[in-house]
C-alpha cells in the first residue's frame, strides 16, 4: 500500500508536466518528426510524400551551388544584423540611462522598432529605397537602385532587420543597465576613471550575461528573418539575398517540393543547434574562469 | 550540462519548426483516389435545367485586390441581386494569384475549398492535370451555350479542342511611351523592335530630355512574350499543349539567346538599366517622367494614367520584338475561372450560372472600364459603357488591335512548373545583367534548371 502511494507520488510531477508536453508534442515534436520524415521523400504537387529517396534530398542540397550560396548569404546577413541590432540597442540604452527632459520620448523611439511588423517596415523601406521616387536617393543625391543591385541589396535588407531587432535589445540592455549599482561608478570616478574607461571596464562586464543572452536570441532571430526578404527583394537580384529561410519557403510553398524544403530545414536546425551549443559552452567556460 | 543541452536543442527546434511545421501539415493526408473518384457524380457538369438551385450558396475564390477587387465585389453583388434562381455567391479574396493557388492546393486535400476559383494563366496546366475540375466545355455543350469569346484569348485556355476554364480577366503587354519626349526628339513612330529603340535612344536623351530611355523591368512574362513575338516555342510537345511538356525548347531553338543578347546589349549601352524585378518594377520610372519608354500590362493603363496625372501625354504601341525579323504575336496573361468538382449538382449548376453572368457583355464591359482588362467577349464592344471608356482612354485601342493582330498559334506555353520557371528566368537574367554570366551561360542555366524541375514534377506526379 505504502509502496503504491510513493509510486503515485513519483508520477505526480509528470502529471503536472503533461499539459505543457501535450502542447509541445502538437506544435513542436510532431511537426519536427514529420519534417524529418518528409525530408527523406520526394513529394508530389500536393506536398504528399511520394517517392522514398533516403538521403537523396540532402545529397542534392550538398551538391547544389544555390544552397551553398544561401548559407554564405545567411551567415553574412546574420553577422551584419547582429552587429547592427546590438550596437544600436546598446548605444540607445546607454544614452537613455540617465534622466533628462524628454527621456520618455527617446526611450519610446528607441524601443519602437520592436512594435513594427517586419512586413510593414519592409513596405516603408521599399518606398524609401525606390531609385527614382525614394527619399534616400533624393536626400543623398544618388542614383542607386538599392534593392536591385547585388552590391547593396543584402546590406539594405540586413540594415532594416538590424534596426527592427534593435528595439528589443534596447529594452534588455536598459533593464541590464538599471541593475548596475551606481555606487561602483562613483567609486571609479573617485579613482579618476574617465567615461570611456567606465564604459568598457564597468558597464560592459556588468552587462555580460545580458549581452550573451541577447546575442543568442539575436542570432536565432536573424537566421529566421523572412518577411523583409519576401517583400523587398524576393531573394534577388540573382540569389544575392536568398536567405535560407526564404529558400525553404520558395521550395515548399512556391515550387511545392516539400522534401527539399524539409531537408533544408533540418540542416538549418543542425546549424542553429551547433551554434547554440557552442555559445553555451563558451559562456560556461567564461563563468568558470571567474 | 545536460540541462543546457536540452535547452539548446529545444531552442533550435523551436526556431526551425516555427516554419517547417506548416510544410508537414500538407503532407499528412494520404491520398485515397478511389474514394474520391467514386464520390464524383457521373454528370458533374449539371446545368440549370437539371436541378432546382433555389437557396444554393457557392463559394468563389478570387485574387483581385484594390480597384480590381472592388469591381469584382460589385459584380458579385449584382449577380446576387439579379439572378432568378436564388443563388447566393460568397466571394472570398485570397491574396495574390500565387497565394490563391497555394491555398487551393491545401484546401483540396480536405475537399473544403471553393466551387469557383480564379487561377492565373500559368496555373492552367496544373489545373488541367489536377482532376479537381469540371471543364467549362462540358457546361457549354450541355447547356448549348454560345458566347463570342475573343479568339486569341480562348485559344490560350483551349487544350485538345476543349475550353477548360472560362477566360475572365485577360491582358497583353504593350509599350508605353512619353509622347511629349518623342515629339521633342522629333520621333514620329513608336519603336517596334529593340534595334529601333537603340536607334532613337540618343535623340530621346539629348533632344527629348529623357534621363532613361527604357525602363524595362525584369519580368518572366516579358521573356515569354518575346518568344511569342519570334513565333517560337517555350517548351516541347507543342508548347506543352499537345501533352505535358518534358523539356524546354527555348534553348535549342535559339529564341532565348536572341532575347538575352538583345536585352544585354541595351543594358550595356545604358539604354535599359536594371530597374528591378517584377511586372510593376519599370512603371515608376516612367510615370515619374524619368524614362521615355516602358513595357507593361494593358491592365496597368489606368494606374499609369492616374500616376502620370496629365504631366505628359502617354502613348501606347505594340509590344516590341527583340529581333528585326520577328513575325509572331503576343499571348495573353491574366486569369480565368475554374469550376471545381465538388460532387454537388446544384452547386455545379449555380457556378455555371454565375460564370455566364461574369462573361456576359454587360459584365465584361463594366469590368473592362473599371480595370483595363480586355472584355473577353466581343459582344462587349457594343455596350455603351465600353464605347465611353474607349473614347476616354483611346490608348486602350492599341491593346485591342494588338490582340486582334496576333493569332491563336502564338497562344503561349503551358507548363506544370511555370511559376518556378518564370522565377528561374528572372533570376538568371538578373545574374546576366549584373555581369555574373554571359547570355549563353544564362540560357544554359535556365534550361537545365527548368528541365530538372519538369523532370522532377513529372516523376512524382505520374498517375
Amino acid at each position: 500500500m505504502k509502496k503504491k502511494q510513493s509510486f503515485l507520488k513519483k508520477l505526480e510531477p509528470y502529471g503536472f508536466l503533461l499539459p505543457c508536453l501535450a502542447v509541445f508534442a502538437v506544435f513542436l515534436f510532431y511537426p519536427f518528426a514529420k519534417t524529418i520524415y518528409l525530408s527523406l521523400f520526394k513529394t508530389n504537387k500536393m506536398g504528399q510524400a511520394k517517392i522514398f529517396v533516403g538521403a537523396g534530398n540532402y545529397l542534392d542540397l550538398l551538391k547544389s551551388d544555390s544552397f551553398y550560396n544561401s548559407l554564405v548569404v545567411t551567415v553574412i546577413f546574420v553577422i551584419i544584423v547582429v552587429f547592427i541590432s546590438m550596437t544600436l540597442g546598446l548605444i540607445g540604452a546607454v544614452l537613455c540611462n540617465r534622466t533628462f527632459p524628454g527621456i520618455r520620448f527617446f526611450s519610446t523611439a528607441y524601443a519602437l522598432p520592436m512594435a513594427i511588423a517586419s512586413a510593414s517596415a519592409a513596405m516603408i523601406f521599399k518606398i524609401m529605397l525606390h531609385p527614382s521616387v525614394g527619399i534616400i536617393n533624393k536626400l543623398l543625391g544618388l542614383d542607386i537602385n538599392w534593392v536591385s543591385d547585388n552590391r547593396y541589396a543584402l546590406i539594405c535588407v540586413a540594415v532594416l532587420t538590424g534596426w527592427l531587432n534593435s528595439g528589443i535589445n534596447f529594452l534588455y540592455f536598459s533593464a541590464g543597465l538599471s541593475n548596475i549599482d551606481d555606487s561602483i561608478y562613483e567609486r571609479a570616478s573617485v579613482d579618476g576613471a574617465n567615461a570611456v574607461q567606465k564604459f568598457f571596464r564597468l558597464t560592459i562586464p556588468n552587462l555580460e550575461p545580458i549581452i550573451f543572452y541577447t546575442l543568442v536570441v539575436d542570432i536565432i532571430q536573424a537566421f529566421q528573418s523572412f518577411g523583409q526578404v519576401k517583400i523587398l527583394t524576393q531573394g534577388g537580384p540573382g540569389e544575392s539575398t536568398n536567405l535560407i529561410v526564404y529558400s525553404i519557403y520558395r521550395d515548399a510553398f512556391f515550387n511545392y517540393r516539400f522534401g527539399t524544403a524539409a531537408a533544408e530545414s533540418i540542416i538549418l536546425f543542425l546549424i542553429i543547434m551547433c551554434l547554440t551549443l557552442i555559445m553555451f559552452k563558451v559562456e560556461g567556460k567564461g563563468k568558470g574562469g571567474n | 550540462m545536460k540541462k543546457r543541452l536540452t535547452a539548446a536543442v529545444m531552442a533550435a527546434m523551436l526556431a526551425v519548426t516555427a516554419f517547417t511545421g506548416c510544410g508537414g501539415n500538407s503532407g499528412n493526408v494520404t491520398e485515397d483516389t478511389t474514394a474520391e473518384d467514386s464520390a464524383k457524380s457521373e454528370n458533374s457538369a449539371a446545368v440549370a435545367g437539371d436541378v432546382d438551385m433555389n437557396g444554393t450558396e457557392i463559394t468563389f475564390w478570387h485574387a483581385m485586390g484594390g480597384v480590381n477587387g472592388e469591381a469584382m465585389e460589385y459584380l458579385v453583388d449584382q449577380f446576387n441581386k439579379e439572378n432568378e434562381y436564388g443563388i447566393k455567391v460568397v466571394s472570398e479574396y485570397q491574396g495574390s494569384y500565387d497565394d490563391a493557388l497555394n491555398k487551393l492546393k491545401s484546401a483540396q486535400l480536405g475537399n473544403m475549398g471553393a466551387d469557383l476559383v480564379q487561377v492565373y494563366d500559368i496555373g492552367t496546366r496544373f489545373m488541367i492535370d489536377s482532376d479537381w475540375i469540371i471543364p467549362i466545355q462540358d457546361f457549354m455543350d450541355k447547356d448549348d451555350y454560345k458566347v463570342n469569346l475573343e479568339e486569341n484569348i480562348a485559344a490560350y485556355y483551349t487544350v485538345n479542342n476543349e475550353l477548360y476554364s472560362m477566360p475572365f480577366n485577360s491582358s497583353t503587354p504593350i509599350l508605353y511611351y512619353n509622347a511629349d519626349m518623342f515629339k521633342a526628339a522629333g520621333i514620329d513612330a513608336a519603336p517596334a523592335t529593340f534595334n529601333e529603340i537603340e536607334k532613337i535612344s540618343d535623340a530621346l536623351k539629348t533632344k527629348g530630355g529623357a534621363k532613361e530611355v527604357i525602363s524595362l523591368g525584369i519580368y518572366g512574362w516579358f521573356f515569354e512574350q518575346f518568344l511569342c513575338k519570334q513565333g517560337l516555342n517555350y517548351a516541347d510537345n507543342g508548347n506543352g499543349r499537345e501533352s505535358a511538356a518534358t523539356a524546354v525548347e527555348f534553348d535549342s531553338n535559339g529564341g532565348a539567346l536572341q532575347i538575352l543578347e538583345a536585352w544585354k546589349k541595351l543594358y550595356d549601352e545604358g539604354i535599359a538599366p536594371n530597374v528591378g524585378r517584377g511586372g510593376d518594377a519599370g512603371l515608376a520610372d516612367f510615370s515619374s517622367g524619368k524614362a521615355a519608354i516602358t513595357l507593361g500590362s494593358t491592365a496597368s493603363l489606368k494606374q499609369i494614367l492616374e500616376d502620370v496625372n496629365g504631366k505628359f501625354e502617354v502613348g501606347t504601341a505594340y509590344f516590341p520584338a527583340t529581333g528585326d525579323d520577328d513575325k509572331g504575336g503576343v499571348s495573353i496573361g491574366g486569369a480565368s475561372l475554374w469550376a471545381l468538382d465538388n460532387g454537388d449538382d446544384k452547386k455545379a449548376a449555380a457556378t455555371w450560372e454565375f460564370i455566364k453572368f461574369l462573361v456576359s457583355a454587360e459584365s465584361q464591359a463594366y469590368w473592362n472600364a473599371q480595370t483595363g482588362y480586355f472584355p473577353v467577349t466581343t459582344d462587349a464592344y457594343n455596350e455603351e459603357i465600353f464605347k465611353n471608356n474607349i473614347a476616354e482612354y483611346p490608348q486602350f485601342q492599341t491593346a485591342i488591335d494588338q490582340l486582334h493582330d496576333s493569332a491563336p498559334q502564338y497562344a503561349g506555353a503551358l507548363l506544370s512548373v511555370f511559376s518556378e520557371a518564370r522565377a528561374t528566368v528572372e533570376t538568371e537574367i538578373e545574374n546576366m545583367l549584373n555581369g555574373k554570366q554571359t547570355p549563353e551561360e544564362a540560357v544554359e542555366k535556365m534550361a537545365s534548371s527548368i528541365n530538372a524541375a519538369i523532370e522532377d514534377y513529372n516523376l512524382v506526379n505520374e498517375e
